[in-house]
């Protein structure tokens, strides 16, 4: 198990969902496997969703540049 | 409806001849169900407050008659009412309350939702690495959110979504109550509580909607408050409740009390008003402080009361504010005994709904006779649809 598999693993172990955003990214830019980073990427994008991360955006930005993902629609009003 | 529909002929008759409710409306699963549809669901019945979810990403998950919900406050401030059901696999969403820092994250499949309930992300949803999919319309499967209005902070859901606007359901008692149609500021943790009572919901309306029984089961206001000195509230069909014209102030040691609402008019230096919303929120108006119970019934023999108590100022007196939480407990504690009586008092099969006294239950009766009509209403349209 690589070092990076390891920290992965503890960052879920403790829903770190800040270290996972850092640590998929990692994984995103070290593969040359496509298929890979888009899985690694979705999962950082995912994470950072969750926890309104600054790197929101530019994460999901890399993912519509790759295909794989589509951009925000505007929100409803409150249903009243 | 799978069961015979209850006799509520005598209900709808004038006071001085009608009965109650019979004992199934309290009892019974069958008639509990068709009053979730009929009474709560097809009309505007109080969930929580806004002070619930005070800050920008809160949301509190509440079961509300079986349906899980989830109020929210989005990233623009507005209260919304979801579904707390996820649209892929049905998955529960938030299981406590806590704060969306970000996106509301499906712990099955991780697809997300924003505050404001859009579908932000389906991750994998169309295979490995690939996070959409021609046939999944984000746009069509954002959270389902429920019709919601906030009145007096009070979160108002309409969960048929068939209901006329709240403010035309309830017009004539916003415009009763206009002058108290500014800030409310929540007391905070020290005037909130909550009891749980062995009753049927509508035993604690029909307690609230009179003052026949202050006398009798609240000796201690009944000192300065006589049974002449209240009047009846009664608007057929709309909302009941009762006045007092002799609402004195809660003092301290030092004859400190709470400051006013601004420019309320005379009638307010000695007068306060309790008031049901129809179905299921009472609602309490004095010079110096408001409160609202939130009924959510949890099956046909119990019900818990959700209590929060507001002032004119955000900066209230802690110790002033903790006796008037303590003096309510006490008025509201006293009355358990009542409700959790006439509860079992419905188990006597030959108890017929009973009398009213047509001078001192008339908004009882009236609160009894709305509640008929709607099940009336809507076992016609069942009927129609058949």
């Amino acid at each position: 198990m690589s070092d990076l598999d390891k920290r992965l693993l503890a960052a879920h172990a403790q829903g770190d969902a800040a270290a996972l955003v850092t640590l998929y990214r990692e994984a995103a830019d070290q593969t040359n496997d496509a298929q890979a980073q888009g899985f690694y990427l979705t999962h950082a994008h995912v994470f950072a969703l969750e926890i309104g991360h600054p790197d929101t955006a530019t994460l999901r930005q890399r993912l519509i540049d790759q295909g794989r993902e589509a951009p925000l629609h505007p929100p409803n009003p409150p249903l009243r | 409806m799978d069961h015979t529909p209850t006799d509520l002929s005598a209900v709808r008759r004038p006071i001085a001849q009608a009965n109650g409710l019979p004992n199934a409306h309290y009892i019974d699963a069958g008639v509990f169900e068709e009053e979730r549809n009929a009474v709560l669901f097809d009309n505007w019945a109080g969930l929580a407050v806004a002070a619930d979810v005070p800050e920008v990403g809160d949301a509190v998950p509440i079961t509300f008659l079986g349906m899980p919900l989830l109020v929210v406050r989005d990233k623009d401030a507005n209260v919304r009412v979801f579904q707390n059901t996820c649209r892929h696999r049905g998955m529960i969403l938030v299981d406590e309350p806590r704060k969306i820092e970000g996106a509301i994250r499906c712990p099955y499949h991780s697809w997300c939702y924003a505050t404001d309930g859009r579908l932000v992300s389906t991750p994998h949803v169309g295979g490995p690495g690939q996070n959409t999919h021609e046939s999944m319309d984000r746009a069509l499967l954002g959270l389902i959110e429920i019709r919601s209005h906030i009145w007096m902070d009070v979160i108002y859901i309409n969960i048929s979504g068939t209901a006329a606007p709240f403010e035309d359901a309830n017009a004539d008692l916003i415009s009763r109550w206009v002058e108290f149609d500014k800030p409310l500021h929540h007391g905070g943790a020290d005037s909130r509580f909550e009891l749980t009572v062995n009753c049927n919901w509508k035993l604690a309306v029909e307690n609230y909607c009179e003052s026949y029984h202050l006398p009798w089961v609240h000796p201690g206001l009944n000192s300065y408050s006589r049974l002449e000195d209240h009047y009846h509230v009664e608007a057929p069909d709309k909302y009941a409740g009762q006045g007092t014209l002799v609402y004195r102030q809660l003092k301290d040691e030092v004859g400190h009390s709470f400051p006013d609402f601004d420019a309320l008019t005379d009638k307010w230096d000695t007068a306060a008003e309790y008031i049901t919303v129809f179905p299921n929120v009472l609602l309490g108006v004095h010079r110096d402080h408001t409160f609202a119970i939130v009924l959510v019934p949890q099956g046909p023999e119990q019900t818990v009361e959700h209590i929060h108590l507001y002032y004119a100022r955000p900066d209230t007196d802690a110790g002033l504010r903790a006796r008037n939480t303590q003096q309510w407990k006490e008025v509201f504690g006293e009355d358990v005994f009542v409700v959790e009586g006439m509860q079992r008092g419905r188990h006597g099969v030959n108890f017929d709904g009973g009398r009213f006294s047509p001078a001192m239950d008339g908004p009882t009766h009236l609160f009894h006779a709305w509640v008929a009509g709607q099940l009336e209403s809507h076992r016609s349209q069942s009927k129609a649809a058949e």
